[in-house]
């Protein structure tokens, strides 16, 4: 008979947790815990001081109140950085790959790529949040710890075997770049065309950013030449990543010590396709894995692709869409495809755990990463 | 007589030595690059089990922080799942009326600190959403079992209540209850590792960055494939841990009950 009423007993507690765990999802932020409790007091008595907050304030409480954003896996460096830099520990919230967070307030300072949640932050078309000019950002350029994004690469044994074929690639592809910069609302057209997987206004909106992205350089100075090297600026994103990506393989920890510029980059496949020095190819049925969806964001290869620009060189490219879990450093390395566009911290850490890959060309002159916040 | 426990010996001596020879053998073709060339794959996307064994031994702090976040989640969601899961098992088996000792045990559930050494709001937050991920996956094999074992009594035992006119609680107690002790371990052995994996797989998505299964995530995408392998050993170790700590109980249980 006891024994009866303690399991019968057990089981009704299992209902009543059950209900709890459920009521505790649907109103966030009541957790009821101590530590929960203090974190939001100490977030709401932070805003309160909203309008004349500067900064360095924000940055400071929000990474107090553990409410700093980003995606992760391999997108956080640059936040470990900033908040070093301000004396925080370095933690983040994992962030989705939508703004919600960030409108619901469970983020108040969420990472954002100016060409893309940026956007869909500030505009009201399909898919946008429309908060306009209420929302200001904090620019990792201006704050000193900008790393590149965006580049294109292959491996060392490819572009050994095949000097002809990159340089006509990166030929062919920045001519695509320069146009795609000088007409956006085009490009953003045949983009959308391609298969976007975007609005064709948001499509829009991120021709234009990203060709900021790639004719300004991480001190606000105009760039020329599309997809050339910044040496500074390389060397800049090589040392905070060795300072900031924190490898658990001693191995592959050492290695990433001891990488340098020569490591990770050629700029001579740049320099020569720059000039038009190159013969006929040795491969011509190429393929490139974009780093993400078919967006804007890689305006530049489908502009080449569009307009013929391949064609011309002798080569016929595929473009391999991204967004899985597989990366594209690993597809360039097994031999997937030839070529990738990829952030070059990530190629920092791949060659670092035993890649063989080589930087052909930075399309990105500086960051696109920022941090957004409700002013 | 003695033919038969030497064939019985003979079965178990195989049971266990043949399982353990294809281990070495696989393990041997693995470190000696054979299982590489079988596979077509590459040192880089399959590391050696010596370098895997070094990143383990070189991190065990790490590496321990994230096996209790996962252990937390998958032992929490599968005695929610299981107790819920028994709980619709009796309903379906209609058996209506439940005891008062409830707010006891309830005081006594209140008084584990569950979340006594998270740090912030979104991690007591995810690690609740993953529990609920557990819940689920656990409660089905549970609720299933379970109903058969309440519902499909030996027949002369069901007659022997009915002879005695026995209440409804007291043939609960007495015979339902006990048949339904074998088909919750039955349960258990799906559940278990089924908790395990869904804790793995509901850290990718979670909010909170932490665990066996999003440092797997985590490292692949920043093309760290040997130390993904640590965590994926690690995963497998957890698995098999928490497999036979239920074999452990379950002979236990069942050797008290003959």
């Amino acid at each position: 008979m006891r024994f009866s009423k303690k399991t019968m007993a057990a089981m009704l507690a299992a209902a009543m947790i059950v209900s709890a765990v459920s009521a505790c999802g649907s109103s966030s932020g009541s957790t009821g815990t101590t530590a929960a409790a203090t974190t939001t007091a100490a977030a709401a008595g932070s805003s309160d001081s909203g309008a004349a907050m500067s900064d360095s304030d924000r940055i400071i409480s929000a990474a107090q109140a553990g409410k700093v954003g980003n995606w992760g896996l391999g997108n956080e460096y640059e936040i470990f950085a900033l908040l070093t830099k301000y004396g925080q520990e370095n933690k983040f919230l994992s962030q989705a790959f939508d703004m919600d967070g960030f409108d619901d307030d469970s983020i108040t300072l969420a990472s954002a790529m100016t060409y893309n949640e940026l956007g869909l932050v500030k505009n009201s078309y399909e898919g946008g949040y429309g908060y306009g000019d209420t929302v200001g950002i904090i620019d990792m350029n201006n704050e000193g710890v900008a790393m590149l994004e965006d580049n294109l690469f292959t491996t060392k044994a490819f572009a050994e075997a095949n000097p002809n074929t990159v340089k006509a690639f990166v030929s062919a592809s920045m001519k695509g770049w320069k146009y795609a910069c000088e007409n956006p609302e085009e490009a953003a057209q045949i983009v959308f065309e391609a298969g976007s997987s975007v609005s064709s206004d948001h499509q829009a909106y991120m021709a234009s950013e990203v060709k900021k992205l790639c004719e300004t350089d991480t001190n606000g100075n105009k760039v020329t030449d599309y997809g050339k090297m910044d040496e500074n600026a390389m060397q800049q994103t090589l040392d905070l990543a060795k300072q900031y990506i924190k490898l658990d393989d001693s191995t592959a920890a050492e290695k990433l010590k001891s990488l340098t510029l020569d490591d990770i980059r050629s700029t001579a496949y740049w320099t020569d396709a720059s000039a038009g020095k190159f013969d006929a190819p040795e491969k011509k049925d190429v393929s490139i894995q974009l780093k993400w969806l078919p967006q804007a964001q890689f305006m530049g290869y489908f502009v080449a692709k569009a307009k013929g620009y391949y064609d011309e060189v002798g080569l016929n490219v595929t473009i391999v869409s991204g967004g899985g879990d597989i990366g594209e450093t690993t597809a360039v390395n097994n031999g997937t495809v030839d070529f990738g566009v990829t952030w070059v911290s990530n190629l920092i850490s791949a060659n670092a755990g035993g890649m063989d890959l080589l930087e052909i060309a930075q399309v990105y002159q500086r960051s696109g990463l920022v941090l957004v916040y409700k002013k | 007589m003695a033919v038969k426990s030497i064939s019985k010996r003979r079965s178990s001596v195989q049971s266990v030595v043949l399982p353990l020879i294809f281990g070495a053998a696989l393990i041997t073709a693995w470190q000696t690059g054979l299982l590489h060339i079988l596979l077509n794959t590459d040192e880089y996307v399959l590391p050696y089990p010596t370098r895997i064994i070094t990143i383990i031994s070189e991190n065990t702090d790490k590496i321990m922080v994230n096996v209790w976040a996962s252990v937390q989640v998958a032992v929490l969601g599968l005695l929610l799942g299981s107790l819920l899961g028994y709980l619709i098992a009796i309903f379906a088996a209609t058996f209506p009326k439940f005891g008062s000792g409830g707010l006891t045990i309830v005081s006594a559930f209140n008084a584990i600190h569950w979340t006594k050494d998270v740090s912030s709001e979104a991690e007591v937050r995810s690690t609740f959403a993953k529990i609920i991920v557990v819940t689920v996956v656990s409660m089905a094999s549970m609720s299933v079992n379970a109903y058969r074992g309440l519902t499909e009594l030996p027949v002369f035992s069901d007659d022997l209540m009915k002879t005695y006119a026995a209440g409804r609680l007291t043939e609960f107690t007495k015979l339902r209850l006990p048949n339904s002790v074998p088909y919750i371990f039955t349960a258990l052995r799906v559940s278990v590792p089924g908790s395990v994996i869904s804790a793995l797989v509901s850290e990718y998505f979670a909010e909170y960055v932490i665990g066996v299964g999003r440092q797997i995530r985590e490292n692949i995408l920043i093309a760290q494939y040997s130390t993904a392998w640590a965590y994926i050993v690690t995963a497998c170790i957890v698995g098999i841990v928490m497999y036979a700590i239920l074999m452990v109980i379950e002979a236990l249980v069942m050797k008290k009950r003959k």
